[in-house]
């Protein structure tokens, strides 16, 4: 890896979240002279102009929106390089960073058993399908992802809440909101929770384990036609010494690129499912922002992802290239 | 009057093209499938009026809630309107097919134009473009989309407005990388060496060229937008009057349809998010399978190369490009392995769906250059060929011979030389 490269991409990152800080700083000024004025209250009765201006400053230094937007735009970013994301509009004024920590664990509990999940068997079924090629297995692997693409995750959510969920009782069809209120390292709680979160990954996976499927049986195909294969075979190798030792090996490329994609969206990529099963994440904490226009927590959460999905890209590209060095540094994938 | 006829022309080249395409997708057994529930889908949504037995626009026409299936509601009655959910579910199919479809015809163009710019242009516009492309792939699209509603309101036109505002990047992406491919392709570069302009290559040779794509992407992503847009109407962000098939969802899940065991109210706009979403996934997958010649059986690859053989370009340009192979500055050689096979096979779909190498008469080209610049070129022609050719075996006389004649082409105010050595992506 070259050491240019490395600069390179890391400057271009720290641009490209400036421009999205500066998005997020812009987009709730859309049409509107003074957005502070989407949270001022109803002048009372017995209220003089005097004492309302005063309460509407007041307001305005609250959540950083006094002076001209350029100042105001200058304070954002200051704020935002210690860490501080603004303060949200819900009742009690939490800073929005302290939201987002609270949420973002039970996010990633479900997106992360999610990813692991269907990374493994995905890959497990992908190989077998590109060994038995043509076969049924194959097959029934290729009209199992049309399928499964074109079936919303959130309607199959819907269809396992109903019947898992309400029919049959197996699992809870909502999540038990003392759950994440009182989590403690003890046994019982975290099986609380794989009880819970049961359904909503269950839901994600299907989906998933088919894509990571059909690309590595499209990638192990594509390998397993090259020269060193067919030495492998020559030299008396075992079937399953080839595929896990030779051809996957070799297959893995597309499949790291498709991981770093799918790490890069873990936090806001299961906005839908948690809203059906109830779920306390980050996408639940959007969605009531929206409901509310608590726009600093929108936005803050809108920048912790965006951030989250940079980090994640850039470390991709680097494993990339360290797997890949024939990948011309600077060359795009 | 010029405009308009190349206007008409496109139209009738894209009309003949479409045609061709639907031809193509019949014979395909998997398009069938996908055409055929198109066409039914569409014919639910124009007619659904028709079809319908309630109107359930029609607050007068509301039965009780949540009555079960029965002749006369043939799948119920919502559970938190009393509409009659088979109509709903008929008028549903108009706002998913047509926010789908203008969605994806609207990105469909943004990609394209932006694609085409950054591919053929490069330099700054390339660079501005692949920029913004870079961000609006970082910011998760969901929460974005919601957040533009919210800050936009719900309309159908600001929703189509948003998903394609946003949707764009990947098929630029795309484009683009195409486009760098057959910027390098001979028919390309003999149009850049007579003359034509930039705006004429992109318009009559690079826009043809990737339009079997676009039709392609337009059906993939008008299916990613359904869902998008079921999706974004189940959370009761879409448009609060119109009635969509996430919207029934959600009013099943939030009416308690689970609890009741109201099963039909849930499967029914299910069912059709999945046949409006599936049929245009075949249909773009079959297209995939018609346009992308590695997947083809057959020997059709070397049948097409050997029509590609055939064109033009080697009949006015065979001394040049002979000679100029011989000292091996043409961009082809320059290439690395890997895209000029691309370029190949970028090529040889052409012919078959009528879109690549359409075939450019050399005097309609020419039509560009003013009088005095094609008689100097025809004198040029006629001095520089035949030595060139008769020369071509003696290494040494020929290269420098041509070279020059290329050179005093190139000089031509408004058409820069094609960029040999600028083969790769960036």
């Amino acid at each position: 890896m070259k050491a240019s490269y490395v600069i390179k991409r890391i400057l271009l990152t720290i641009f490209i979240f400036l421009v999205v800080i500066t998005l997020c700083f812009f987009i709730p000024r859309i049409g509107v002279s003074d957005p502070a004025s989407r949270y001022y209250p109803a002048q009372t009765a017995g209220m003089s102009d005097e004492e309302y201006e005063y309460i509407k400053e007041q307001i305005r230094i609250q959540y950083g929106l006094n002076g001209s937007t350029f100042q105001q735009y200058i304070n954002y970013m200051a704020d935002l390089f210690t860490g501080d994301l603004g303060t949200s509009y819900q009742t009690g004024s939490p800073k929005v960073i302290d939201c987002i920590a609270e949420c973002l664990p039970w996010t990633l509990v479900l997106s992360v058993s999610n990813l692991l999940i269907s990374l493994v068997i995905g890959i497990l079924i992908g190989t077998m399908a590109a060994w038995k090629r043509g076969r049924w297995q194959d097959k029934l692997l290729l009209n199992a992802s049309t399928i499964t693409t074109a079936l919303p995750a959130f309607f199959i959510a819907l269809i396992l809440s109903f019947y898992l969920g309400f029919e049959w009782e197996i699992f809870p069809a909502y999540t038990d909101q003392n759950m994440t209120a009182n989590f403690d390292w003890s046994w019982q709680a975290i099986s609380t929770v794989m009880y819970n979160a049961a359904l909503p990954v269950f839901a994600m996976v299907i989906g998933g384990i088919v894509s990571y499927a059909q690309s590595t049986r499209n990638s192990v195909i594509a390998v397993s036609g090259d020269d060193f294969i067919l030495t492998a075979k020559a030299k008396g190798l075992s079937n399953n010494k080839v595929i896990y030792g030779h051809t996957l090996r070799n297959a893995m490329l597309p499949i790291v690129t498709q991981f770093g994609m799918n790490v890069s969206g873990l936090i806001g990529g299961s906005v839908v499912i948690e809203q059906i099963f109830n779920w306390n994440g980050m996408g639940t904490l959007f969605l009531t922002a929206n409901s509310n226009n608590d726009y600093p927590l929108m936005m803050g959460i809108m920048i912790f992802m965006s951030a989250f999905a940079l980090v994640a890209n850039l470390l991709t590209d680097f494993v990339y290239s360290l797997l890949d060095p024939r990948v011309t540094l600077g060359e795009r994938r | 009057m010029k405009v308009l006829k190349n206007v008409g022309l496109f139209c009738w080249r894209f009309l003949c093209g479409v045609g061709r395409f639907f031809k193509k997708l019949w014979q395909h057994k998997q398009g069938r499938v996908g055409l055929i529930i198109v066409a039914f889908l569409a014919v639910l949504a124009i007619f659904a009026p028709l079809i319908a037995p309630y109107d359930p626009y029609d607050v007068t026409q509301r039965a009780e809630k949540g009555l079960t299936p029965s002749w006369e509601h043939l799948l119920g009655t919502s559970i938190t309107t009393g509409q009659d959910i088979f109509s709903m579910l008929i008028y549903g199919t108009r706002s998913s097919l047509s926010i789908g479809l203008i969605t994806g015809v609207v990105i469909a163009v943004l990609g394209s134009l932006l694609g085409i710019a950054a591919g053929y242009l490069g330099g700054w516009v390339d660079t501005l473009i692949m920029r913004v492309v870079d961000v609006l792939l970082v910011i998760p699209s969901l929460p974005l989309v919601i957040v533009m509603t919210n800050v936009l309101g719900t309309s159908y036109a600001v929703i189509v407005l948003v998903f394609a505002a946003f949707g764009w990047t990947g098929l630029a992406r795309v484009v683009r990388s195409q486009v760098i491919l057959i910027k390098n392709a001979n028919y390309v570069k003999a149009a850049e060496l007579v003359g034509a302009s930039k705006w004429y290559i992109m318009w009559r040779h690079i826009l043809p060229a990737v339009s079997n794509l676009l039709i392609m992407s337009t059906a993939l992503t008008s299916a990613g937008i359904m869902v998008a847009e079921a999706g974004l109407s189940f959370l009761g962000l879409g448009n609060p009057t119109a009635i969509s098939w996430g919207k029934m969802l959600a009013d099943a899940q939030s009416g308690g349809a689970m609890l009741f065991g109201h099963w039909w109210s849930i499967l029914a706009p299910g069912i059709g998010i999945f046949l409006s979403v599936y049929s245009f996934m075949r249909i773009g997958l079959a297209l995939e399978e018609i346009l992308n010649p590695k997947m083809r059986k057959g020997s059709s690859m070397v049948k097409v190369f050997k029509h590609l053989n055939n064109t033009y370009l080697d009949e006015v340009f065979a001394s040049m490009d002979e000679a100029s192979r011989l000292k091996g500055e043409y961009a082809g050689d320059a290439l690395p392995e890997e895209v000029k096979t691309e370029t190949l096979a970028l090529e040889t779909y052409a012919p078959l769906t009528g879109g690549v190498p359409e075939v450019v008469p050399a005097e309609e080209i020419a039509i560009e250059l003013p009088a005095a610049e094609i008689a100097a070129e025809n004198a040029e022609n006629e001095a520089g060929a035949p030595p060139a050719e008769s020369a071509a075996p003696a290494e040494e006389s020929a290269p420098a011979q041509t070279r020059g004649g290329r050179h005093r082409r190139s000089k031509k105010p408004g058409k820069p030389r094609v960029e040999t050595k600028d083969g790769g992506d960036k």
